[in-house]
C-alpha cells in the first residue's frame, strides 16, 4: 500500500489558524449544550413544515458528498488501474473518515431522539423499504471500511521498534495490505450504494420539491455530482497543503484530475438539463421566483466549473483548476441545497432560513472537522512529501 | 401554478418508465391496486362532510381530552386557540371564507392506505396497523422527521421545544383505547354526525350516496378516494378542495414510487453482491499488478 512515500507533516500542532478554528468549534459546542438542554427548537429555526433544516441538508447531505473524494480516488486507482492517482489516495481517504465521522456525528444533535439512533443496528426495527434506512446502514458500514482503509497510515507511524506489539502490527498491516482488494471493493460499492440513497431520500417527498429538482433520477444527479465534488476537494486540498508546505504539487496529475471532474461535472449538466427539459419544468425557471434565480445559480456554477478547466491550456494554470474544483464543490453543494430546502414546499407561504446558533452549530461542526485534518495530517503519513 | 406542478410530476414519472431505473413507475397504479387489494374492505376510517359540521369544535375539545394534549392559549390567555395543526393540537377545525362561499374543514391524519411517512421511517416507528390506523412507536423512533417530510399533508409534527421530543399525530385513537371500543373521540363528539366512523368500505359507499341524492350540495369528488393512493379519512364538501387546502396529489402516493426504485436496484441484493464481486477482482488483479510492479 504505501506505494507513495508519504510522511507526517510535523510542525507545531496549534498554530493561529488552528486555535481560530478551535475557537469556531467552541462556539459551536456552546450552542450544542442548548440544544440538549432545551430541545432543538430553542436553538433552530426548524419547524412542522421544514424539518429538515442546515444540520441534515449540510452537514450530512452536502458534507457526505463533498467529502468522498476516497470513494473517487479508490474507483480511479484502483478499478481503472490510473496508479499515479495513488498520492491522493491517503488524504482522500482521511478527508473521506473525517467527513462521514462527522456527518454521524451531525445526526446525534440533528435527529430528535438520538438515543434512538442505535435502532439502526436492531434487526427488528429494519425498514427495507425506507431509503434512510439503506442511506443510514451503508454510512454505518462505510465508516467502518474507512477506518480499515486508512489503518496502514496511522500503523506505519508505530512500525518502527522491534517490541511485541510492532510486531504484531505489522502482521495486521501484511494481512491488511493482502486483502485490500476486498476492503476496497466494499470502498467502491457502499459509497455508490448511500450517495445515490442520498438523493433517493427525495423521491418520497413526491410534489413537495419543486419539479425543477424532484425526478426518478434524482439519486442518478446525486451520484454523478458527488464523484465530481470529491475530486474537488481533493484538489482544493492537495493545492492548499502544498502551498502551504511549499511541497511539489504535480500539477499535471492534479490537470489529470481536473480534467475527468469536468467530465463527470458535464454529465451532471447534461442530465440536469435533459431532465428539466423532458419534463417541461424548464419553463419554471423563467418565472421570477426564489426557485428560478437558485435554479441559474447553480447552473451558472455547474457551467463555470466545466468552462474553468475546459482544455489542457486551461488546465495548466493552477488558479484554474483550484477555482474550478471550487465551483464544482459549490455547484454540487448548491444542487443539494436546492432539492431539499429551497425547492422544498411543503405549503404555500412557508419559509425557512437557519438561525444564528443552528448556522454556528454547522460552522462549528466545520470547524472541528478542519482543525483534526490539519493536526491528523500533521502527526500521520498521509501527505505524499516531495519537498521543492 | 399548483395544477401545473402536479401535471409535470405526473408526466416526470410516466417519461422516466422508459428507462430501466423507472421500469416499476409505468405500472404504480396497478401496483397500488395490488398491494392494498382488500384494504378498504378491512380498515377503519372516518368520513368528514364538511357541509354538516357547524365549526362547534367538540372534536377539538374531545380529542384534546382522549389524548391528553395541552391548550394552545391565545393571546388574552383565556382560549384554547390553536392556529394551525401542532405537537399540541391533534385535529382543528378551520373556517374557510370567499365571496361566495364559506365550509369548514377539519383536519387531522389522513390514514392514507400507502402512507409515505410509515414507508420513509428508517426504524419502523411509523406503523400501519391491521385496523388502517397509522401509528407511532417511542421506542422505535430516531427523531430524523423523515415522516414529516414525507407526509404529502404535513401531518406528523415533532415537539421542538422539548429536549426529549416525541413525533405527535392523530392515531385515529388506537393509542388511547377508544378505536378497539369503536369509535373515535371526535367522531363521537360530534353533535351533528359530520365525523363518521366505520370501515372505509361502508364510508365510501356512504359518501357516494350522498353525492348522488343531493345534486348540487356537494363537489363532485370524495377527497381521498384515490388521492395519494387513497386515504382512510374520506372528505365531502361543497367548496372545492384545493381551496379548503388540500394538496392536489396523483393517483398513487410517492412511497410506490421510491419503493419501486428501491426494490428493483436492492431486489435481494443481487445486483450489489454482483458488482461486489466484480469490483474484488478488478481491485484484485490491479493491486497484484501494481505489487509486481515494485518488486520488478
Amino acid at each position: 500500500m504505501a506505494h507513495v512515500n508519504a510522511k507526517p507533516l510535523g510542525g507545531k500542532i496549534f498554530t493561529t489558524p488552528v486555535l481560530l478554528l478551535l475557537a469556531g468549534a467552541a462556539i459551536g459546542v456552546f450552542f450544542l449544550s442548548v440544544r440538549y438542554a432545551h430541545g432543538i427548537g430553542a436553538v433552530s429555526n426548524l419547524s412542522d413544515y421544514m424539518p429538515w433544516g442546515i444540520w441534515k441538508v449540510l452537514n450530512v447531505i452536502v458534507g457526505a458528498a463533498l467529502v468522498c473524494g476516497g470513494y473517487a480516488c479508490a474507483f480511479t486507482v484502483y478499478v481503472f488501474n490510473q496508479g499515479h492517482y495513488h498520492r491522493y489516495v491517503r488524504p482522500a481517504l482521511l478527508l473521506s473518515l473525517l467527513g462521514y465521522s462527522f456527518a454521524g456525528l451531525s445526526l446525534f444533535y440533528d435527529v430528535g431522539r438520538y438515543w434512538g439512533l442505535f435502532n439502526f443496528m436492531i434487526p427488528k426495527y429494519w425498514q427495507a423499504n425506507s431509503v434512510l434506512f439503506e442511506v443510514g446502514l451503508c454510512v454505518m458500514t462505510y465508516i467502518c471500511v474507512l477506518c480499515l482503509e486508512i489503518a496502514p497510515a496511522i500503523i506505519e507511524k508505530f512500525l518502527h521498534g522491534d517490541g511485541r506489539l510492532a510486531q504484531l502490527l505489522y502482521k495486521f498491516y501484511r494481512l491488511l495490505d493482502r486483502f485490500l482488494f476486498l476492503i476496497i471493493s466494499f470502498g467502491i460499492l457502499l459509497p455508490t450504494m448511500h450517495q445515490s440513497g442520498l438523493g433517493g431520500l427525495a423521491v418520497v417527498m413526491g410534489q413537495k420539491i419543486s419539479p425543477l429538482w424532484q425526478s426518478p433520477l434524482v439519486s442518478l444527479h446525486h451520484l454523478v455530482s458527488c464523484i465530481a465534488m470529491g475530486y474537488g476537494c481533493v484538489i482544493v486540498t492537495e493545492l492548499m497543503v502544498s502551498e502551504d508546505y511549499k511541497i511539489e504539487s504535480h500539477l499535471a496529475i492534479l490537470s489529470k484530475l481536473a480534467k475527468v471532474m469536468s467530465r463527470f461535472m458535464f454529465v451532471f449538466l447534461v442530465l440536469r438539463l435533459s431532465e428539466v427539459l423532458r419534463t417541461g419544468a424548464i419553463l419554471q425557471a423563467f418565472t421570477p421566483s426564489v426557485d428560478s434565480l437558485s435554479f441559474w445559480a447553480e447552473m451558472v456554477l455547474i457551467f463555470g466549473s466545466i468552462w474553468l478547466v475546459r482544455n489542457d491550456a486551461a488546465r495548466i494554470v493552477p488558479r484554474n483548476i483550484f477555482l474550478g474544483s471550487c465551483l464544482t464543490m459549490a455547484a454540487g453543494s448548491l444542487y443539494r441545497i436546492n432539492v431539499y430546502i429551497i425547492g422544498f414546499h411543503p405549503a404555500p407561504n412557508v419559509s425557512y432560513f437557519p438561525s444564528v446558533p443552528e448556522l454556528s452549530i454547522s460552522l462549528g461542526m466545520i470547524c472541528l472537522q478542519l482543525a483534526l485534518f490539519i493536526t491528523i495530517i500533521k502527526t500521520f503519513p498521509i501527505i505524499a512529501l516531495e519537498r521543492r | 401554478m399548483k395544477n401545473k406542478s402536479r401535471r409535470q410530476f405526473v408526466k416526470t414519472i410516466a417519461a422516466a418508465g422508459a428507462g430501466v431505473l423507472a421500469a416499476p413507475l409505468v405500472s404504480a397504479k396497478t401496483a397500488v391496486a395490488a398491494k392494498f387489494r382488500g384494504r378498504r374492505d378491512r380498515d377503519m376510517g372516518m368520513l368528514y362532510d364538511a357541509t354538516m359540521c357547524i365549526g362547534c369544535r367538540s372534536c377539538e375539545v374531545a380529542c384534546k381530552q382522549a389524548n391528553r394534549k395541552p391548550t394552545e392559549y391565545d393571546a388574552d390567555g383565556i382560549w384554547d386557540a390553536p392556529k394551525d395543526l401542532s405537537a399540541k393540537t391533534l385535529t382543528l377545525v378551520k373556517l374557510y371564507k370567499d365571496d361566495t362561499a364559506q365550509s369548514f374543514v377539519k383536519r387531522q391524519c389522513m390514514h392514507c392506505v400507502d402512507p409515505a411517512c410509515v414507508s420513509g421511517c428508517p426504524t419502523s416507528a411509523m406503523v400501519k396497523q391491521p385496523n388502517g390506523a397509522v401509528t407511532w412507536n417511542a421506542d422505535a423512533c430516531v427523531g430524523c422527521r423523515y415522516c414529516q417530510m414525507g407526509c404529502p399533508f404535513n401531518i406528523p409534527k415533532y415537539e421542538f421545544d422539548s429536549a426529549y421530543g416525541r413525533i405527535v399525530k392523530c392515531e385515529l385513537c388506537a393509542n388511547n383505547g377508544y378505536l378497539e371500543k369503536g369509535f373515535t373521540a371526535c367522531s363521537k363528539a360530534c353533535p351533528t354526525g359530520a365525523i363518521l366512523f366505520g370501515r372505509q368500505k361502508e364510508l365510501l359507499r356512504t359518501a357516494k350516496e350522498r353525492i348522488r341524492d343531493n345534486p348540487g350540495r356537494y363537489v363532485e369528488k370524495i377527497y381521498g378516494e384515490w388521492d395519494s393512493g387513497g386515504t382512510g379519512v374520506l372528505y365531502l364538501a361543497s367548496v372545492p378542495f384545493e381551496r379548503l387546502g388540500f394538496p392536489e396529489l396523483p393517483e398513487y402516493s410517492s412511497a410506490r414510487i421510491s419503493e419501486g426504485i428501491q426494490h428493483t436496484i436492492y431486489q435481494h441484493m443481487i445486483a450489489p453482491i454482483l458488482i461486489y464481486f466484480g469490483l474484488a477482482f478488478v481491485a484484485f488483479r490491479n493491486t497484484r499488478s501494481a505489487h509486481k510492479q515494485k518488486e520488478d
